[in-house]
């Protein structure tokens, strides 16, 4: 598809803070030509090839939403919990943003049971039945809804493995890019300068430490599923 | 230098994405299931640079030294995203390949709005931060920095805290606070809001000194010269000279009292107040005279501390009772009440003299009948007083006989002893004349 403008302007970028990189001797040396310079012990991520690598990203993304293609995306830092799971929502993504759990993706098969499980709960619980149980029993599967729900709350809608994997923080997500390596899915992640670049797909080199940043690339990556699905449906 | 730059990050990615896609390429043909010569080369540059090798979609053996994959899921999945994979490679070729290309900005732009933007805490600044997550041992507050700050439990607040949300920190909250520590090894800032809270204390306490009112603090510690106070959140320092003298030190520990400032200052922290300066005000609401409610707080072989409206007087045991007391605590025992008559109060010192003798219908009542005293204790104390006001207007006549005389009176000042006693709010209009016996 012909590449669209994103919107992708330099001050909203500063102005988040999206250009501020881990401090100088935390670094990965694979990161070198994406780092700008280093300034007061924190290195300066170049901007321009974080801009151009998040229109790229952008344009897979909606080329992919037009297709029908499901997305996962997953952060679980405290900065970026809640903000994850309100573009997800608003993107219709599945996402994870509690913790990870260990073969989420190449143990799917499990994970569905669960998710059978946790659907199966809900169901009883909105037809009242849970309340019918002797009290413990009732105490019990309520706590396992809550667990379900908190762990699972995010890909509760998901049928099949993701089709791309927008992961947040690479450094915390470590087994999530290892499953998706492992299962040839595609992944866009926001590498910081303590990542290692060539683990995922496209890197978008920005800060995932603050909340304005993470804010600002979710919304433009989520724009630009928005954009696809809704081009999908113009078409039809 | 653009061009120097672009082709300097051109030729490092270049590099990488050369053997990272040649990695990937070999390790999709070999998926097809044939184990090319290439492959060697591929694992040879993957193994050099370190990328992760992509475990092949089959599950089959790549090469030797390259464990086998067991994953039934990557096994089972029909192979849909390879077109997927395929394009998001070339898109990422194409990044590297065309840097500028749809990018609105340019580098030079870029390097020079990097000053404008620069961001500099120093320790000791005020910041305005948003809380967004409030754990068991602190919370996290967005600033606006690189990363977001912490604010532990110990400095949210002058106070022991249990949790932060006490203080009122819950996730959405904007307040102020002061970097106290930046740039821990996690990049991040800590924040204090005890200092902020100090600052205030300080300033509180001095407007206090300035109006002169008398606070309360919770005694917390003795030690050698005096006590520890807690006010305002601050310690202060009561010497022993300055509390009132009918309480030991020691048992004033962990009790509230009445304190005023003496000295406050804050580049040197000395907070000293004082509990005598603050007591010394509510005795001049006893007059002499004057009947009070007591309750007997410890007795002594000299006599009993007998505790009204605050402050402590002594009732001595010769003004116990008329008949001879071998000991108080055949009458009186700690807790009694009783109303008791005040004989003299010395301000100075704060030091009131009691006695019940004078409230005594007959003599030696109070050891055999305490309860009549209580109830005529009203009477007796204004019988007593008119026999006061007797005694001095017999002296008063007395001396004007002597000035009349001529002779040397004595040159008292009776206004002020009359003043002293209470006697200008006496009304002597129901009282008999003195008749000669």
């Amino acid at each position: 598809m012909k590449q669209k403008s994103w919107d992708i302007h330099l001050e909203e970028m500063m102005e988040a803070g999206v250009h501020f990189g881990h401090q100088a001797r935390k670094w990965n040396p694979k990161m070198t030509s994406y780092i700008f310079t280093e300034r007061k012990g924190i290195h300066i991520l170049n901007l321009t090839q974080t801009a151009r690598f998040l229109s790229e990203a952008c344009d897979l993304l909606a080329n992919a939403a037009s297709g029908g293609k499901q997305f996962l995306i997953v952060g679980t830092k405290y900065q970026a919990a809640d903000l994850v799971a309100s573009a997800a929502t608003r993107a219709r993504c599945h996402y994870v943003n509690k913790k990870w759990l260990g073969g989420m993706l190449t143990n799917w098969s499990t994970i569905e049971t669960r998710l059978q499980r946790f659907r199966d709960l809900e169901d009883k619980e909105n037809m009242g039945l849970l309340n019918q149980l002797p009290k413990k029993e009732a105490a019990n599967l309520k706590r396992q809804l809550a667990q379900l729900r908190k762990n699972l709350g995010g890909i509760k809608y998901m049928t099949s493995l993701p089709d791309i994997v927008i992961i947040i923080d690479q450094q915390k997500e470590f087994t999530a890019i290892q499953e998706c390596i492992t299962l040839g899915i595609p992944t866009i992640c926001l590498v910081d300068t303590d990542c290692n670049p060539d683990l995922t797909d496209i890197p978008i080199p920005a800060n995932d430490d603050a909340r304005a940043s993470i804010r600002w690339i979710l919304n433009k990556l989520t724009s630009a599923i928005r954009e696809g699905r809704y081009n999908s449906m113009e078409i039809k | 230098m653009e061009i120097a730059a672009a082709m300097a990050t051109r030729s490092v990615a270049v590099s990488t994405g050369l053997c990272g896609q040649g990695s990937r390429e070999v390790a999709r043909a070999v998926g097809g299931g044939a184990i090319q010569s290439s492959s060697l080369l591929g694992m040879k540059s993957s193994r050099l640079l370190g990328v992760k090798l992509r475990a092949p979609t089959g599950g089959q053996v790549v090469a030797a030294g390259v464990s086998r994959v067991q994953c039934r899921v990557a096994v089972a999945t029909p192979r849909v995203k390879d077109d997927l994979m395929a394009e998001a490679e070339e898109r990422w070729y194409n990044a590297l390949e065309s840097p500028l290309e749809g990018v609105e900005f340019t580098y030079e732009e870029f390097a020079d709005a990097l000053s404008k933007y620069d961001f500099s805490f120093e320790i000791g600044d005020t910041v305005k931060g948003i809380v967004f997550k409030a754990d068991y041992n602190g919370a996290l507050i967005d600033i606006g920095a690189k990363a977001p700050a912490y604010l532990p439990l110990e400095e949210a607040c002058i106070y022991k805290l249990k949790s932060v949300e006490e203080v009122g920190l819950v996730a959405g909250v904007e307040e102020e606070f002061s970097i106290i520590r930046d740039d821990d090894k996690n990049g991040r800032m800590i924040l204090s809001m005890k200092k902020l809270q100090h600052d205030f204390s300080w300033e509180r306490c001095r407007q206090l000194q300035m109006d002169d009112v008398t606070i309360r603090g919770k005694a917390l510690s003795a030690n050698r010269g005096g006590v520890v106070v807690d006010v305002e959140g601050l310690r202060g320092f009561v010497p022993f000279s300055q509390i009132s003298a009918r309480q030991n030190p020691e048992d004033v520990v962990d009790k509230e009292l009445p304190l005023k400032f003496l000295e406050v200052d804050e580049e040197r922290t000395r907070l000293v107040l004082s509990n005598r300066k603050a007591i010394a005000e509510n005795h001049i609401a006893f007059g002499i005279g004057s009947v009070v409610v007591g309750t007997v707080q410890s007795v002594k072989p000299y006599g009993a501390f007998v505790d009204i409206g605050g402050v402590s007087g002594l009732l001595h045991i010769s003004q116990i009772s008329h008949d001879r007391l071998t000991s108080v605590e055949t009458v009186l025992s700690p807790g009694d009440k009783l109303k008791v008559m005040i004989l003299s109060q010395d301000k100075e010192r704060s030091r009131i003299s009691l006695s019940t003798k004078k409230l005594e219908p007959t003599p030696g009542d109070m050891l055999r009948n305490p309860a009549l005293v209580y109830e005529k204790a009203d009477e007796m104390a204004k019988t007593f007083r008119q026999r006061v006001a007797q005694a001095e207007a017999a002296a008063r006549a007395e001396e004007l006989r002597l000035q009349q005389e001529g002779g040397f009176g004595l040159r008292g000042d009776f206004g002020s002893t009359a003043n002293a006693l209470g006697l200008d709010l006496l009304d002597l209009a129901d009282i008999p004349p003195a008749v000669q016996v």
